[in-house]
C-alpha cells in the first residue's frame, strides 16, 4: 500500500469517526440518544456535521489551488478579494434589514435576497474585481497587488456601511469568526452540488499547478496557454470560496493548513494533492466543529476562533521547525 | 542538412535598451552549436526570443519553416523545449513528476501519459542520472540534482530543437561529462541544439559556436576558425588565451581550450 | 413525519433559486404545521415581514431573542410561559434562570428546538429565521425600532399571546407611568437641553430615537435633532458647541468623561448636572420595549437629585 492510499484510508477513517462524534455533538456535550433525539440528530445535527465537512473541504481545495498558483506556501483562499467582498455583502444585507434598511425601504428586498446569497455574491464579485483591477490572470504579481487593493477597498466600503448602522456590527462578528450552526439539509445539498463541480474540474486543471513549479516561463514553454488556465482555476477557486464562506461564515487557516498537513505526510503531484487537501480540510472543520460544539456546553465557542487557535499553533510549529533547521 | 530554426533580424527592446540587437542565425539538424558572451550579452533574452516566450520588437523567426506565432502552442511545444536557468523552479513534487511535465505536450493537459511517454522520462532520468531520487521532492535536492532534473524534463520533450540556457550549472565535472555527451548524441540523431555557456571550453568542443555581445552576433562558425577564436577573446577582453591541443589517448584531432591569462 | 420532513427539505432547496425564492414570499405562508386540521385556528397575527402566523392554541411555549420582546411577555403576564431567552434577557428575576440561547447572530439553533417553543420571538436574524421555520418552528420577527414600533409591538405580541386589548392596555400603563414621570421633574430643570450618550465614540440617543421619545414627553430638549437619526456617532466637537444642560450616560462613561480632549469645558460636567446611570437600570434605557416607563423614572429620579444638590 503506497503511503498515498494509507493517508486517504485514515482521512476516510477520521471523517467516519469524527463524523459519528457529530451526530453525538449536543447541547448537553456528547450523547447519542437515538430515541429520545432522534428528530435533533436527523434534522440539526447530521447535516451539521457533514456541511462542517463539505466547508472544510472546500476551504481546502481553494487553499491547495491558490498555494498552487501562487507558488507561495502562506497563500490562502481569501487572497482576492473574496473575503472581504462576502463580508460586505453580509453587511450590506444585514444593514438594509435593520434600521437605516427601514428608512429606506429595502429591508424586505434584503430579507428575500438573504446572507447566504449575499455573502456568495460578494465573494464573487470580489474575485472578478480583482481580475478586472489585474486585467486578467496574466501576471501573479500583480493580481496578488490588486487583490490587497480590492479587499483593503471594500473592507473599508463595509466600515463605512456599519457607521450608519452599528446593529450590523454583531451579524458581521459573528460572520467574521465562522460559524456551522445554521446548516440545513439544503445547505448540505449545495455545499454537495459546488464540490462535486469545483473538485473534478480543478483537478484536471492540476497539472497546471504542476507546471508551474517549473516557473512562469517554462511552463509556457510546455505549450500550455497561462492566462487562460489561470483564469479557469481562480474562478473555481472563487467558486468553491465564496460556498463555503456564504454558508459557514470566514473559517480561519483550514484553507491555508490543509494542504500543509497533506505535504507533510506525503509527497503527491497537484492532482492527488487536491483530493487530499479537502479531504484534510474537512476533517479539520469537522474535528474543530466537534470541539466546538461540545467544550463549553451549553454554550458553544464560535469554530472560526478554534481553527484560528489551532492554525496559529500549526504555524508556530513550522516557524520553529524552520529557526531550528536554519 | 536541414536548417530547423531560422532567425532574421531579431531586435529586444527592454525599457530603452536594445537587449538582442538585429540577430540572425540558423539552428540546423544534426549540429549542436553553442552560445557564449559576456554578462549581460543578451544570451537568455536571445534564448526566450528564439523559443517564442517573448515577442521580438522586429524580426522574425520560423521553426520548421514555419512562422513560429503561427504554431499553435501544443504542437510547438512539443518541437521546440526550452530549459530555463534554474533560478525559477522550486516546489514540493516528487522529481519524477517534474521530468513527466516534460511529456504534456505531447498528451495534453487532460490526456494521461502512456507507455512511451513513461518509456522516455525513465530514459532520461537515466541519462542525466537522477533515477535514484525519483521520488524525493524537488526542494530537497541539491543544486546539482536539481538541475539534472530539470534537464531530464527538457530531454523527455525529445523535441527536434532543443535550447538550453546555462545546462551545465551546478553539474559535477562527470555530470558536465554527460550532460556534454548527451547533446551530442541528440545532434548526431538529428535534433538541432543550442546552449548558451559559461564554460569556454566546452563551448570550443561544439559544433558550432556563436558570439554575442552586447546584443550582436559577432561570430558565427565552428571552433577551427581562427577568425572567430580572435573575436572570442578581444570579446572576453583578453582574459584568456585559446591553445590547440592534441590530448594523448584522444583521436588525434585538435580540440581547443581557453587557458585563463595570470 | 419523515416524508413531511423530506417534503420540507425539498422545498428548502427549491427556494434557493432566486426565482422560486420570489414565488415563495409571495405565497401566503404557513409557519406552523398544524397537528388538527379541523379545529379552526385561534390565534392569528401578523408580524413585521407581513407574513401571517396561525398557531393553533396560544402558544405556552416562547422563545424570546430579544430582551424587550422578552420584557414584553412578561409585562403582558406571560412570563411563566417563557422557556428559554437570549444571553441579553436579564428581566424580571424569573428570566435568568431560563436557558440562555445565545445572541441574534448566534442564536442555538439545537437547543432551540429541543425546548419545543410553539414561538419564537426574534428581531432582525434571516438565517435564524429561515433555519427554524425550515425546521417547523413558528417564528414572529418583531422589530421595534422607535417608540410607536414598541407599542405596536407590544400590541402584536399580545395578539399572539391571545388577547389583543392587553397590549394597548399596557402601552397605556406605561404612558400614564412616564406621565407621573413627568409631572415629578422639578421646575428648574424642564425645558432643559440634554445629552443621552449610549456608547463612547459617542453614540447618542437623538430625538427619533425610543428613548428620545421618552425624554421628550419628560419636557427635556434633546440636543440631537430628529434629522440625524436615532443613533448618531457625533463628532465629540457637536456635544461641546451644543453646551447641554444636562448628561445622561452610563456611571462608567460620566466617570471617565471629563479626561476626555475637550469635554473639561462641559459646564455640566462642571457643575455636576450628569446622570451617572447604574448598569442595571441602564438597561431600560437602552430596549425599547415597556421598561422604557422605568427609564423615565430613573431619569426623573437623577434630576430630582440635581435639583436637590442644586439647592444646597
Amino acid at each position: 500500500m503506497t503511503s498515498v492510499t494509507r493517508l486517504a484510508l485514515a482521512l476516510l477513517a477520521l471523517a467516519l469517526a469524527l463524523g459519528v462524534l457529530g451526530l453525538a455533538a449536543g447541547a448537553q456535550g456528547l450523547g447519542l440518544d437515538w430515541a429520545a433525539d432522534g428528530a435533533l440528530i436527523a434534522d440539526i445535527r447530521a447535516p451539521r456535521t457533514l456541511g462542517a465537512f463539505g466547508v472544510g473541504a472546500l476551504l481546502g481545495l481553494a487553499g491547495a489551488i491558490a498555494q498552487g498558483l501562487f507558488r507561495n506556501p502562506l497563500a490562502d483562499p481569501y487572497l482576492l478579494g473574496t473575503a472581504a467582498g462576502a463580508g460586505l455583502g453580509v453587511v450590506l444585507v444585514l444593514a438594509a434589514g435593520g434600521m437605516v434598511g427601514a428608512r429606506f425601504g429595502v429591508a424586505a428586498l434584503a430579507l428575500q435576497v438573504g446572507l447566504v446569497s449575499a455573502a456568495f455574491a460578494g465573494a464573487v464579485l470580489g474575485m472578478l474585481l480583482t481580475l478586472a483591477l489585474a486585467r486578467g490572470a496574466g501576471r501573479p504579481m500583480v493580481l496578488l497587488l490588486a487583490g490587497v487593493v480590492v479587499g483593503v477597498l471594500l473592507t473599508a466600503l463595509a466600515e463605512l456601511v456599519l457607521l450608519f448602522s452599528p446593529e450590523a456590527l454583531r451579524g458581521k462578528q459573528v460572520f467574521m469568526l465562522g460559524g456551522t450552526g445554521f446548516l440545513g439539509w439544503s445547505s448540505v445539498a449545495t455545499i454537495t452540488v459546488v464540490l462535486a463541480l469545483a473538485l473534478p474540474l480543478s483537478m484536471l486543471l492540476a497539472r497546471v499547478l504542476d507546471a508551474l513549479v517549473l516557473g512562469e516561463a517554462s511552463a509556457a514553454s510546455l505549450g500550455l496557454p497561462l492566462p487562460r488556465l489561470r483564469l479557469v482555476l481562480l474562478l473555481l477557486m472563487a467558486l468553491a470560496t465564496g460556498c463555503a464562506v456564504a454558508q459557514a461564515g470566514l473559517v480561519a487557516f483550514v484553507g491555508l493548513v490543509a494542504p500543509h498537513l497533506v505535504r507533510r505526510w506525503v509527497t503527491v503531484a497537484h492532482g492527488p494533492l487536491l483530493v487530499l487537501s479537502a479531504a484534510t480540510g474537512g476533517v479539520l472543520l469537522l474535528a474543530a466543529d466537534v470541539v466546538a460544539r461540545v467544550v463549553i456546553a451549553p454554550q458553544e465557542l464560535p469554530v472560526g476562533l478554534l481553527t484560528a487557535l489551532l492554525g496559529g499553533a500549526f504555524l508556530l510549529v513550522l516557524l520553529r521547525r524552520a529557526g531550528a533547521t536554519a | 542538412m536541414n536548417v530547423l530554426l531560422r532567425a532574421e533580424g531579431l531586435v529586444l527592446e527592454l525599457g530603452a535598451r536594445r537587449v538582442v540587437d538585429g540577430v540572425s542565425l540558423e539552428l540546423r539538424g544534426g549540429e549542436w552549436t553553442a552560445l557564449v558572451g559576456p554578462n549581460g550579452a543578451g544570451k537568455s533574452s536571445l534564448l526566450t526570443l528564439l523559443a517564442g516566450l517573448r515577442r521580438p520588437a522586429a524580426g522574425r523567426i520560423t521553426l520548421l519553416d514555419r512562422e513560429l506565432d503561427a504554431w499553435p502552442l501544443r504542437a510547438r511545444a512539443a518541437q521546440l523545449a526550452w530549459l530555463a536557468q534554474q533560478g525559477a523552479a522550486e516546489g514540493e513534487i516528487a522529481a519524477r513528476d517534474v521530468v513527466a511535465l516534460g511529456r504534456l505536450p505531447r498528451h495534453g493537459l487532460l490526456g494521461a501519459p502512456d507507455a512511451a511517454d513513461h518509456a522516455a522520462i525513465d530514459a532520461a532520468m537515466r541519462e542525466t542520472e537522477c533515477s535514484a531520487f525519483a521520488a524525493r521532492r524537488l526542494a530537497t535536492l541539491s543544486g546539482g540534482e536539481r538541475q539534472r532534473v530539470l534537464l531530464a524534463r527538457a530531454l523527455a520533450v525529445e523535441p527536434r530543437v532543443l535550447l538550453l540556457d546555462e545546462p551545465g550549472s551546478f553539474l559535477d565535472p562527470p555530470h558536465q561529462r554527460t550532460l556534454l555527451a548527451g547533446l551530442v548524441a541528440r545532434a548526431r540523431a538529428g535534433a538541432a541544439v543550442l546552449a548558451v555557456l559559461h564554460d569556454l571550453n566546452a563551448a570550443l568542443a561544439a559544433d558550432r559556436v556563436l558570439v554575442l555581445d552586447a546584443g550582436r552576433l559577432v561570430a558565427d562558425a565552428p571552433p577551427h576558425d581562427a577568425a572567430m577564436r580572435a573575436t572570442l577573446i578581444e570579446v572576453f577582453r583578453h582574459a584568456f588565451s585559446i591553445e590547440p591541443v592534441a590530448p594523448a589517448g584522444g583521436d588525434g584531432r585538435t580540440r581547443w581550450v581557453a587557458l585563463p591569462s595570470l | 413525519m419523515i416524508a413531511r420532513r423530506v417534503m420540507r427539505a425539498a422545498l428548502r432547496v427549491l427556494s434557493m433559486l432566486p426565482m422560486l425564492s420570489v414565488l415563495c414570499t409571495l405565497l401566503p405562508a404557513q409557519a406552523a404545521p398544524s397537528a388538527s386540521n379541523a379545529a379552526p385556528p385561534s390565534i392569528r397575527f401578523v408580524d413585521d415581514r407581513g407574513r401571517n402566523i396561525v398557531l393553533a392554541a396560544p402558544p405556552a411555549r416562547i422563545v424570546s431573542l430579544l430582551p424587550s420582546l422578552t420584557e414584553t411577555v412578561c409585562e403582558l403576564g406571560a412570563c411563566d410561559r417563557l422557556v428559554g431567552t437570549d444571553r441579553f434577557s436579564n428581566w424580571p428575576a424569573a428570566v435568568r434562570a431560563l436557558p440562555k440561547l445565545g445572541g441574534l447572530e448566534d442564536a442555538q439553533v439545537e437547543r432551540i428546538v429541543a425546548l419545543k417553543p410553539d414561538l419564537v420571538l426574534v428581531a432582525n436574524a434571516p438565517r435564524l429565521i429561515e433555519r427554524l421555520e425550515g425546521l417547523g418552528v413558528p417564528v414572529a420577527m418583531l422589530i421595534p425600532d422607535t417608540f410607536d414600533d414598541a407599542r405596536r409591538v407590544a400590541a402584536v405580541v399580545a395578539g399572539a399571546l391571545g388577547d389583543a386589548a392587553a397590549g394597548e392596555r399596557l402601552w397605556q400603563r406605561t404612558e400614564a407611568r412616564i406621565a407621573a414621570a413627568a409631572s415629578r421633574v422639578p421646575r428648574a430643570l424642564r425645558g432643559q437641553r440634554v445629552y443621552l450618550e449610549v456608547a463612547s465614540a459617542p453614540y447618542a440617543a437623538g430625538e427619533a430615537s425610543f428613548v428620545g421619545a421618552v425624554l421628550a414627553r419628560l419636557g427635556l430638549v434633546n440636543i440631537v435633532p430628529a434629522s440625524l437619526g436615532p443613533f448618531p456617532r457625533l463628532n465629540p466637537e457637536f456635544v461641546l458647541r451644543a453646551q447641554p444642560d444636562m448628561i445622561i450616560a452610563t456611571e462608567g462613561a460620566v466617570a471617565e468623561m471629563p479626561g476626555r480632549a475637550g469635554f473639561g469645558s462641559l459646564r455640566a460636567l462642571r457643575e455636576g448636572r450628569a446622570c451617572g446611570i447604574a448598569p442595571e437600570p441602564w438597561d431600560s434605557l437602552v430596549r425599547s420595549g415597556p421598561r422604557l416607563a422605568d427609564a423615565a423614572e430613573v431619569i426623573v429620579r437623577c434630576l430630582e437629585r440635581m435639583a436637590a444638590t442644586a439647592a444646597r
